[in-house]
């Protein structure tokens, strides 16, 4: 049987495109394939990677561009994969190039179109706290650096094609059909964040000074909405006094969903730090259940958050946050289970550390590709310990967090993607010669 | 106090302290361990005085004492040779050698009339931040403490004049 | 001139280093970027080396550690000599460590790119020589992370040569009875990988073997074991990692270990229930985070709480002296603890168990092998570990334990036939010599050291040696697997390729100045330099430049490649200027 020695890899987050680059090093040919924009995924969201401080766009841009300039990787940004055939060493993968009505090949970058576009959405890259234009780029360090057009939202008006320089803007631009043939495919389609809507007793949607986790990172990044400012949504004022809550919608048995997310505890720790160290003299608590601050480095980073930065450690889950209608400022009713007591505390800006769940369309792509899933949607390993990265069809492998909450931080998705690299090597290898 | 207020008065002392003199201290780091090290002081954020210039070069052996002394004839009121700890030198025993010659350069340098403190030899590994930035802050009080570095002049011609 | 977002602009005036650049001779073009390793300002550098000419580029940002091979790679496909490229460090070794003082982090700013511009000038292009890269791999020990990468790469084509201590395989999941969450036999995972791993004709099997030496470099190591008497001598392109980590024994005394017969280790339990050596119990008392998590301070209210505790408490913490263990968390103890809580729940349907916690972490799914013990009456109870539990002896061979509930709020009294104590993985203190055999460093906590924590986890910061397993940090079963694939893909990119460029930092001998005396060939720690007819001569392929021969040279006659005695020097006067 002829194999064929390329692989496609579905979801280019920082799993995706280790996983790209260690197979196209390898010398295999990889489509790497990406439903939105750009290429960088969650990880180009955060600002900083605990416990390293490390900007994390900054450790993350050279790899998009490794990717990018590859000889071996066929960036499909804005595709998505439709149909699926075959089996392992030879599978026929239809995939769709959704039109962005700007032509790659052209589109310089500059600009122009969204400085004159009418039309303002909130931005997804952004978790809605800041806006873009229907013609946009979504971050600054996109890759491809290519505006696309939201048709969604689009006036038409025709503006974009009009002020564009390069002539790259193409309002009758079609979607194209490509079939590849691939040896082995790699799943790595990250997960959502969790919104809380439901748990009403927070406030979520209806206090302007309750956020998510992800909402917060995109205020503190330097290259977000705020330009790295924190300011209250409801009054622009730097928040003074901050309560970040662990475990909303993990663990859970009634709202969200019942796992522990692994990841919230550590990153709270890490936005604690960055609070203090914007405002060093703001109040900042972390109110949590079981602190989960396990992995390298992490539980002296943690004391470290306690004995030099002066973050608030309550052991507690609190029941309750009202909002002052006037100055919008939020109070907390808790138990602190240490002293037993129940008592509140007065604070300017909550953050809900929420779950993180599986993508609302893991499902129907775990069809397309005849995998299983679990009752949550995320990808079920054949054997989770023996052999954690495989799917139940031999040659479709998972890394990242769509493997669910296995995946503990940054390192284990960059480990689970050599992993899954080299268990289709294998694949192809072993059967190539 | 609140941290701001600390922070600001350390600064301010600092700030005091230099009014009158200034030291520059050059810093040689190895690649492998004590620039590495500097690098983590860096993500880590650790603060210190920012009177340092630090020239990486592959291995602390690489350093002729020749540089330490040219470092001085041009004005350095310090200079501290550092790399990986005896045993850990990437290319084996280059920091031995570094070692031994810091310590001949250490008797020339007595001939000259340099006080002992301006030069100081140390072993710093890639996961020491804290030691480096410790170090830079020791060092620089203590060369403020001695005053300019008297060494600056012309008489001594300048080696890389001998050499072609 | 990198702004690098806020990280570096927030603090250095990066415009008026930007001008203050154009002043320095030979600088005939400068501009500020927003992120230069971006696709804008990597076109940018592109451009303006083809635009102006340019034949020496200099990217002041963060270390040359994470993106000088980057800007490297794009000026060459400008068409410049990638040793024509120089950067300045003012990130880490500026604008983070002079974070309140902003002026003078600009003025350090601009002496560091004046020293950068001074070095630029003396630059000179080289020629990277290429060398071969053997297809051999060795795997440093055969516990489950070590077999997985040895399977890992065979099933690829290469030659393994697995080395462990031990004359078993198997490292320390051989001694575990049951792996959680499964609760499967431990068996059932190290058994088949040790069959595959023996039956291989790739993999080249040393029991009862270690490491006595290695030198060389990626594509080339040159390994000599010791097995018994005998030495042997491998050639290998690339060595993975895989030495595991051991369990750690509280000292004598602490927790009444090696003193009370009942006190017990966690792995120890496993072995006495393989063994069948365990009584049905009355009550067993687990207690997490023994020899771990050290190091930390901890304050609490205490105004609620009883006098006496509070007294108790306070009197405790100023009186513990440094406690004995490691400062990490060990990340798989609270899941083992529960493991063997299950399993004595299972053997003994009527025993007590409880377990003593401080932060119960079961992440994950594992939440759910946490509700499950609590379905069997397992007993959590958080204790404070300043205050360490009080054990005494008690009539019948039984163990008085005396701990803080903090739920509760009183102090509780357990009598327990069993007290387990669950402990870290730490290091071994074999690592250190391996970690001078390999020139692999060990981190802050004692543990091998990745090049870096988030990308590059399983490589090490020499090329051609990576890390699988617990020999980087506690891991459990399916991470350690993970990360053994991981190291053998990594490996396998470097040895599939055949040929490495390397580094052109080498050393060139002047013969004219040159007088024989054979000091660097007595130096040369990889015996790169001969001295043939008078003269010395070098072997390109050996030297791996370190420069200690041209700093010892009696007659200057010897220049390092892309660090010669001229651009240092420049440095130096650059930095007065």
């Amino acid at each position: 049987m002829m194999v064929e020695k390329s692989a496609l890899v579905i979801g280019a987050g920082i799993a995706g495109i280790q996983a790209s680059l260690d197979l196209a090093n390898r010398g295999i040919k990889t489509y790497l394939v990406e439903k939105s924009p750009s290429i960088g995924g969650r990880m180009a969201q955060l600002d900083k990677t605990f416990p390293t401080m490390d900007c994390s766009i900054c450790i993350l841009a050279p790899k998009m561009i490794e990717c990018f300039r590859h000889p071996n990787i066929d960036l499909l940004t804005y595709s998505e994969v439709r149909e699926v055939h075959g089996s392992a060493g030879d599978f026929t993968v239809k995939v769709v190039k959704k039109p962005r009505y700007v032509q790659a090949d052209k589109c310089v970058g500059c600009g122009i179109c969204a400085d004159h576009c009418p039309v303002e959405v909130p931005n997804e890259f952004d978790s809605g706290m800041g806006i873009r234009k229907a013609v946009y780029l979504p971050f600054p360090q996109a890759v491809p650096r290519v505006y696309t057009v939201d048709r969604d939202h689009c006036l038409d008006c025709g503006l974009c094609q009009s002020v564009c320089t390069a002539k790259a803007v193409d309002l009758e631009q079609q979607p194209v059909e490509l079939e590849l043939h691939v040896g082995g495919i790699v799943v790595a389609t990250g997960f959502d964040v969790y919104e809380p809507f439901r748990i009403t007793s927070y406030g979520y949607g209806k206090y302007k000074n309750v956020m998510t986790a992800m909402q917060l990172e995109r205020l503190l990044s330097a290259s977000g909405p705020t330009g790295g400012r924190i300011m209250r949504p409801s009054d622009g004022r730097i928040p003074r006094s901050i309560a970040f809550l662990q475990c909303v919608g993990s663990r859970d048995q009634r709202f969200g969903y019942p796992y522990c997310s692994s990841i919230c505890c550590k990153y709270a720790v890490k936005d604690a730090v960055l609070m203090k160290e914007h405002r060093p003299d703001s109040e900042v608590y972390i109110f949590y259940i079981d602190l989960r601050v396990f992995g390298k480095g992490f539980q002296e980073f943690a004391n470290r958050a306690k004995k030099e930065f002066g973050v608030k450690f309550i052991r507690s889950s609190p029941g309750e946050i009202r909002e002052d209608p006037e100055t919008r400022d939020l109070t907390l009713w808790y138990e602190d289970t240490l002293t037993r007591t129940v008592t509140s505390l007065k604070v300017d800006l909550v953050v809900l550390c929420t779950a993180l769940m599986p993508r609302s369309d893991s499902v129907e792509l775990a069809k397309i590709l005849g995998i299983d899933t679990d009752k949550f949607g995320f990808l079920v390993p054949s054997d989770s310990v023996g052999q954690p990265v495989d799917t139940q069809v031999p040659g479709i492998v998972g890394c990242g967090y769509c493997l669910g909450p296995r995946t503990g931080d940054i390192p284990d998705s960059v480990m689970q993607a050599g992993a899954a690299a080299a268990r289709v090597s294998e694949i192809i290898m072993a059967r190539s010669v | 106090m609140s941290e701001i207020d600390t922070v600001e008065s350390t600064v301010d002392t600092e700030k005091a302290k230099r009014v009158n003199f200034d030291p520059r201290i050059l810093v040689f780091t190895c690649n492998w361990c004590s620039y590495a090290g500097a690098d983590l002081a860096g993500t880590s954020r650790l603060q210190y005085p920012p009177n340092a210039r630090i020239i990486r070069t592959m291995c602390s052996g690489r350093i002729d004492p020749v540089f330490v002394l040219e470092a001085l004839r041009d004005g350095a009121d310090g200079v501290i040779v550092t790399g990986c700890h005896p045993g850990d030198c990437h290319y084996v025993k280059g920091n031995f050698r570094a070692e031994k010659r810091f310590h001949f350069l250490k008797m020339a340098l007595k001939q000259l009339g340099v006080e002992e403190d301006r030069v100081r030899l140390a072993w710093i590994s890639a996961g020491e931040g804290e030691k480096f930035s410790l170090l830079v802050r020791d060092m620089t009080d203590k060369v403020r403490e001695l005053g300019p570095n008297q060494l600056k002049s012309s008489t001594i011609r300048s080696t890389s004049e001998v050499r072609s | 001139m990198c702004h690098c977002g806020i990280n570096i602009g927030g603090v250095v005036n990066v415009p008026e280093v930007v001008e203050y650049a154009k002043t320095l001779p030979n600088v005939v073009w400068t501009e500020g970027n927003l992120y230069t390793c971006s696709e804008a300002g990597l076109s940018s550098i592109r451009d303006s080396i083809k635009k102006h000419g340019l034949n020496r580029v200099i990217v002041a940002s963060c270390t040359p550690r994470t993106h000088e091979p980057l800007f490297r790679a794009t000026c060459e496909e400008a068409g410049l000599n990638k040793y024509l490229f120089e950067m300045a460090n003012i990130r880490e070794q500026c604008s983070w460590v002079h974070s309140h003082e902003p002026e003078e982090a600009t003025a350090k700013a601009k002496g560091i790119v004046r020293m950068a511009v001074a070095r630029a000038r003396w630059l000179e292009p080289q020629d990277e020589p290429e060398v071969d890269v053997s297809d051999s791999a060795m795997v440093i020990g055969g516990g489950v992370s070590g077999l997985t990468a040895a399977v890992t790469l065979a099933n690829q084509g290469f030659k393994v040569h697995l080395v462990e201590k031990e004359p078993q395989l198997g490292g320390i999941t051989r001694r575990l009875g049951k792996i959680y969450p499964t609760l499967q036999d431990s068996s059932e995972i190290i058994d088949p990988l040790i069959k595959t791993t023996t039956s291989n004709e790739n993999i080249q099997v040393y029991t009862s073997a270690t490491l006595k030496d290695v030198s060389g470099y990626v594509g080339n190591f040159k390994v000599t074991l010791k097995k018994g008497t005998e030495d042997m001598k491998l050639d290998v392109g690339t060595i993975v990692l895989a030495s595991g980590a051991l369990n750690y024994e509280p000292p004598k005394g602490s927790f009444q270990y090696g003193v009370l017969g009942g006190v017990v280790t966690q792995l120890q339990l496993e072995e006495m229930l393989a063994r069948g050596e365990v009584a049905e119990p009355e009550r067993v008392l687990m207690i997490q985070c023994v020899g771990s998590r050290t190091g930390e301070v901890w304050t609490y209210e205490l105004s609620d709480m009883s006098q006496s505790f509070a007294a108790r408490l306070l009197s405790k913490i100023l009186g513990v002296k440094k406690e004995e263990g490691w400062p990490y968390c060990s990340k798989i103890c609270c899941m083992n603890a529960i493991k063997n809580a299950i399993r004595i729940k299972e053997l003994w349907p009527k025993a007590h168990v409880d377990i003593l916690f401080s932060d119960l972490r079961t992440y994950k799914e594992y939440e759910d092998f946490y509700r499950k013990a609590r379905a069997l009456e397992v007993k959590f109870i958080r204790y404070i570990r300043e205050i360490p539990p009080e054990i005494t002896e008690a009539p019948n061979k039984k163990l008085n334990v005396t701990a803080y509930d903090t739920l509760a709020g009183v102090e509780t009294e357990f009598l327990c036939d069993l007290v387990v104590l669950s402990t870290p993985l730490c290091p071994s203190k074999e690592d250190v010599m391996l970690a001078r055999m390999l020139k692999v460093p060990l981190g802050p906590d004692g543990f091998f050291m990745e090049a870096h924590p988030k990308l590059r986890p399983v490589d090490c910061q020499s090329d051609g040696i990576f890390i699988a397993g617990t020999a980087c940090g506690p891991k459990d079963i399916p991470e350690s697997i993970i990360s053994a694939k991981a190291a053998a893909a990594r490996a396998s990119i470097l040895m599939a390729n055949r040929k490495l460029r390397t580094e052109a930092l080498t050393a060139d001998v002047n013969t004219d100045l040159c007088i024989g005396c054979g000091l660097c060939e007595e130096l040369c720690p990889y015996g790169a330099h001969k001295i043939q007819n008078g003269k010395s001569t070098t072997i390109a392929a050996l030297c791996r430049g370190c420069g200690v021969c041209a700093a010892d040279c009696p007659r200057h006659a010897i220049t390092m490649r892309h660090y010669s005695d001229r651009q240092i020097l420049a440095q130096v006067e650059a930095m007065m200027a």
